[in-house]
């Protein structure tokens, strides 16, 4: 049974020379407005099976964030299909919609409902939260007085619990001290135990190599190689390396 | 359609937190709090009452509370409108962020606006009731004025923020627009003045037979005009389902126009 499933994905952005948008500016620069199309995903085709963790690889610019971004729905296919089953919930930024004035008990309200849970289900995940996050007594404070950390701590901690069946991580795990990074991964193999379907990007064939299943490596917007998480992992690497020598 | 207003229905605690957080952030760190809510209609009565009785005398009756019945539900549209305009492009990091239903954000400033129209009546029926204007039954048909009202709120909402991420001017363009729209709509004036040559073009305007409804029920203590409140709301069923359908469309973009 496939979560994911992406067919003939095409996707197309315009990159404006000068970006006209304004009455004044569209007037004067009427008819000279360049746009040229970008295609940052050609003709992807992606099966994800259910309860499998995929890694998604490739150098800056690959198209490996439009990709997830297309998978999560905030960005609309040009062409083709994205078929996804069950609840996702997508790790772009930690903390999205945090408001700086709330407190970080208000701010768990406000942030999970933005990730699509209902007021029960946030109620009963509420102590959960809480603990992953660490927090102590601030998590009555306002978030605007929180270290950097415990504002991710806290971000990331909601995140997880809001129970996806497909959770979708862009590179988070790249902040926060090593702990916190411990226990991110903790955390993931704990959601990959319970059969949770996820898809990672990263540009660290070692991560691949220890936490996926699959692996996909993207360059230039083409799929290049898909396979078992070990062998794109190691073929990606000694391309890497070959390029960087 | 149906698929997108089950969605909007399950981001419906979302919806919840965006108007709390609406209210709430307002007034925050203001020394009065959320009383402002109050004090700005009280405010608005005071001035005004001093205004057209002592300074220019109006032929009406009880002008201020004359004006103040449908300026009340005329600033609950304006300001809809003009904070739905910007809702989507100033909530643009949240949208390339996050997949959630992008109806939510303008749906939020509209029920947002809604509540504060409903805490101005606290201050609304005393003060009626000061002036010695009679309530009467006719006070039942309030929800069904109310309801009309927020289909042209949401439809409009709908509209011009999607198109708002589009095209920026747009949003300076509602502000001229609203303006306009005021003084063509009998809420400083009542409808009777209106030479009879023009009043064709009046009654194509969506908000005079809903500022129509508000004075009667609230100012003259009549029932509505159910016929031309009926016309209405089927005329703003089509254009709420359109503006849904507008919106949708639109939407696919709005991630990487932003």
């Amino acid at each position: 049974m496939a979560a994911v499933e992406v067919v003939n994905l095409w996707k197309k952005f315009r990159i404006y020379h000068e970006r006209a948008i304004s009455l004044k500016e569209r007037v004067i620069f009427w008819g000279r407005q360049r746009a040229e199309d970008f295609w940052a995903l050609k003709n992807i085709n992606l099966t994800v099976p259910r309860g499998t963790t995929v890694g998604l690889i490739g150098r800056n610019g690959s198209g490996k964030s439009t990709l997830l971004k297309v998978i999560s729905r905030i960005l609309y296919p040009t062409e083709g299909e994205v078929r996804v089953k069950g609840r996702v919930s997508t790790l772009l930024e930690l903390g999205a919609g945090f408001h700086p004035d709330f407190t970080g008990r208000e701010n768990i309200f406000l942030n999970a409902s933005i990730l699509g849970l209902t007021r029960k289900e946030i109620k009963e995940r509420l102590d959960d939260i809480i603990a992953f996050a660490e927090l102590g007594d601030f998590i009555d404070n306002p978030v605007r007085n929180y270290s950097s950390g415990m504002y991710m701590r806290l971000g990331f901690a909601v995140a997880v619990h809001v129970d996806p069946e497909i959770l979708l991580i862009d590179e988070v795990l790249a902040v926060g001290d090593l702990a916190f990074q411990e226990k991110c991964l903790a955390r993931i193999r704990e959601l990959q135990g319970q059969g949770k379907t996820i898809i990672f990007v990263t540009h660290a064939p070692k991560q691949v190599a220890e936490l996926c299943d699959l692996a996909v490596w993207l360059d230039r917007g083409e799929i290049r190689m898909q396979g078992p998480a070990r062998e794109v992992a190691r073929a990606y690497a000694e391309f890497m390396g070959g390029a960087a020598g | 359609m149906c698929e997108q207003i089950k969605e909007i229905y399950a981001y419906r605690e979302m919806l919840r937190n965006l108007v709390a957080k609406e209210l709430r952030a307002r007034y925050k760190g203001s020394v009065l709090g959320f009383l402002w809510t109050f004090f700005n209609p009280l405010l608005m009565l005071v001035v005004y009452n001093v205004v057209f009785s002592f300074v220019m005398r109006a032929q009406i009756e009880n002008y201020a509370m004359f004006l103040f019945v449908a300026l009340l539900p005329w600033n609950y549209l304006s300001v809809s409108v003009l904070q739905g305009a910007a809702s989507l492009v100033q909530n643009g990091a949240l949208i390339k962020k996050i997949y959630f239903p992008r109806e939510v954000l303008p749906l939020s400033v509209v029920l947002a606006n809604l509540v504060n129209y409903l805490l101005s009546l606290l201050i609304l029926v005393p003060a009626l009731l000061a002036f010695k204007i009679k309530l009467t039954a006719a006070l039942l048909a309030f929800p069904v004025v109310l309801l009309v009202e927020t289909m042209l709120v949401t439809s409009l909402a709908l509209c011009v923020s999607a198109a708002n991420v589009y095209f920026r001017d747009l949003e300076h363009i509602v502000g001229i627009l609203m303006t306009v729209w005021f003084f063509l709509t009998p809420v400083l004036y009542p409808v009777d003045i209106i030479p009879a040559k023009v009043k064709p073009f009046f009654s194509l305007n969506p908000a005079t037979p809903l500022m129509e409804a508000y004075r009667a029920i609230f100012f003259y203590g009549r029932w509505p005009d159910w016929a031309s409140l009926g016309y209405l709301a089927a005329g703003l069923a089509v254009l709420l389902t359109l503006s849904l359908v507008f919106f949708n469309r639109l939407q696919r973009n709005i991630a990487e126009e932003i």
